[in-house]
């Protein structure tokens, strides 16, 4: 088990690693031109360049904020609605049908009409990143809800409890599993919808920082943006799957 | 005294379309208080939807069910169900799932831990109380399965086939675990089985019925003394029922 482990994270280093040396062998090429590919050391520098003048914390701040706001505001919705859908058939037949029709439109199919109504202010990046959020998050959560095994309702209810204990104790940890990974997915929809709202109106945030970036040609800082928005969604991926597996500690499948 | 009547109890899947299914055809029977009935049949005979209807899982078509002369409507903690399939909730420890019931209609957690020291005792699982499910076997889930539903205690036990999965050794030894069980409680128990075996060595009373439309065949009173021994299953008495009943099964 802990050969398998090390032999993992090797080859995990082993990719990475490897994508690197390719990216400076050739950003070394004689003929390479630094204003499309950037050597890494330009690329630490803008990162060292940003953080001093402030813009980058700034800008992460800012970016933070709409995620952590939005996310919130998106999978709480989601997860109230996709409760009373998963578990009311009454629920289900008036609402599913709405959220049917209007799941297969990408969240950023909504950006004009959000401008258009609630102009360029924050209120309307962190409303788009709720969208997505609520989108992705709330088809997992009615999953979950329509999956829970029906012997573990009928034991509840031969136990004597009520549709509402049986909700609470029954329904809602039987999905856990899903609703948390309804929370993941919508986790990685907040980033990708909050780049693309940046980058269409924005003051500050690591979109605008991007946006910025190709408006005087620095490619090295579009780079190094690039690479903060991933080293950032992925290590909040990680920390939600440890949270995850604390939740998951009674499941067979923990992953 | 709390004892379970079934009076002209009838059911059809489909009622009024071309397709009606009737899997249960006037049945009527009691089941005295502190009794241990099996139910055998074949497969399709209806045994199971029987057992669901006292359950208050289902409602049967026509006819009634009464517990103390009440009529059975919905399910609720006076008839406790153990299932074939695993029921035990494999996001609560061992002794969180003994004191499910308890603990619905508001048990004090002082109340909560005696409940869970006693059955957790009682189905032969100290020492596990801690331990998730998926961590124990297939019988040890079905004694939490059990001593769930006694420490809820109901006036009627409702058995499906709840063995139907374990191995043959392991199915004999709760067996005699059940009946040590029922023994200190004297509750009524229905058990639903299509193994005459497992039917004679538990009951006082075996209800044979046979398949579509669901019919009471034959009701067999099983005079083996108790306590039952392991022993008993090989004895000529025990024998020569089972091959009487066998005789009336539909093979």
């Amino acid at each position: 088990m802990k050969n398998l482990l090390r032999g993992r994270l090797f080859l995990g280093a082993l990719s990475i690693t490897t994508v690197l040396v390719i990216y400076v062998v050739v950003t070394n090429q004689p003929d390479n031109n630094p204003s499309l590919l950037p050597p890494i050391s330009l690329i630490i520098g803008s990162f060292f360049t940003n953080l001093e003048a402030g813009t980058l914390l700034d800008a992460l701040s800012a970016s933070l904020f709409r995620i952590f706001l939005g996310f919130l505001c998106g999978t709480t919705a989601a997860l109230v609605i996709g409760c009373l859908v998963g578990w009311y058939e009454t629920v289900e037949y008036l609402v599913d049908p709405l959220i049917e029709a209007v799941r297969p439109i990408p969240p950023l199919a909504y950006i004009p009409i959000v401008i258009i109504w609630f102009g360029i202010e924050e209120f309307s990046r962190v409303l788009l990143i709720s969208i997505a959020c609520f989108m992705v998050c709330v088809v997992n959560v009615i999953a979950g809800m329509k999956n829970v095994p029906k012997v573990y309702v009928d034991a509840a209810a031969t136990l004597g409890a009520s549709r509402i204990q049986i909700f609470r104790t029954v329904a809602i940890p039987a999905a856990t599993p899903f609703i948390i990974t309804g929370y993941r997915i919508a986790l990685a929809a907040a980033w990708t919808t909050l780049v693309a709202a940046e980058l269409i109106a924005a003051p500050n945030g690591l979109g605008y920082l991007l946006q910025e970036g190709r408006r005087y040609f620095l490619t090295d800082q579009v780079m190094m943006i690039i690479v903060i928005i991933g080293v950032c969604a992925f290590s909040m991926d990680r920390a939600f799957r440890a949270i995850q597996k604390r939740l998951m500690v009674w499941s067979e499948a923990r992953e | 005294m709390p004892e379970i009547k079934v009076n002209h109890l009838s059911h059809t899947f489909g009622k009024n379309t071309p397709a009606a299914l009737t899997v249960l055809d006037d049945i009527n029977l009691t089941f005295p208080s502190g009794s241990f009935t099996s139910i055998v049949g074949t497969s399709g005979c209806g045994k199971s939807t029987l057992l669901k209807m006292m359950a208050g899982l289902f409602v049967p078509s026509d006819g009634e069910m009464t517990l103390d002369g009440d009529v059975i409507n919905g399910t609720d903690n006076r008839r406790g169900m153990v299932f074939q399939q695993d029921a035990v909730f494999p996001w609560m420890t061992v002794a969180k799932n003994v004191s499910y019931g308890p603990r619905l209609r508001g048990a004090s957690r002082a109340e909560q831990a005696e409940i869970e020291a006693k059955w957790v005792e009682m189905v032969g699982l100290k020492g596990f109380e801690d331990r998730w499910p998926r961590e124990l076997s297939g019988g040890m889930r079905k004694r939490v399965d059990i001593g769930r539903v006694y420490a809820n205690n109901p006036d009627v036990l409702l058995m499906d086939e709840p063995f139907g999965a374990l191995d043959a050794q392991t199915k004999e030894r709760m067996q005699s675990d059940l009946l040590k069980t029922w023994n200190q409680t004297k509750k009524t128990v229905i058990f639903v089985t299509h193994d005459l075996e497992e039917a004679i060595f538990l009951s006082d009373r075996i209800i044979v019925m046979s398949a579509r439309p669901g019919r009471i065949r034959h009701i067999e009173e099983v005079s083996l003394p108790r306590p039952r021994e392991d022993a008993m299953r090989l004895e000529s008495e025990f024998l020569d029922i089972k091959r009487k009943l066998w005789g009336m099964l539909e093979h």
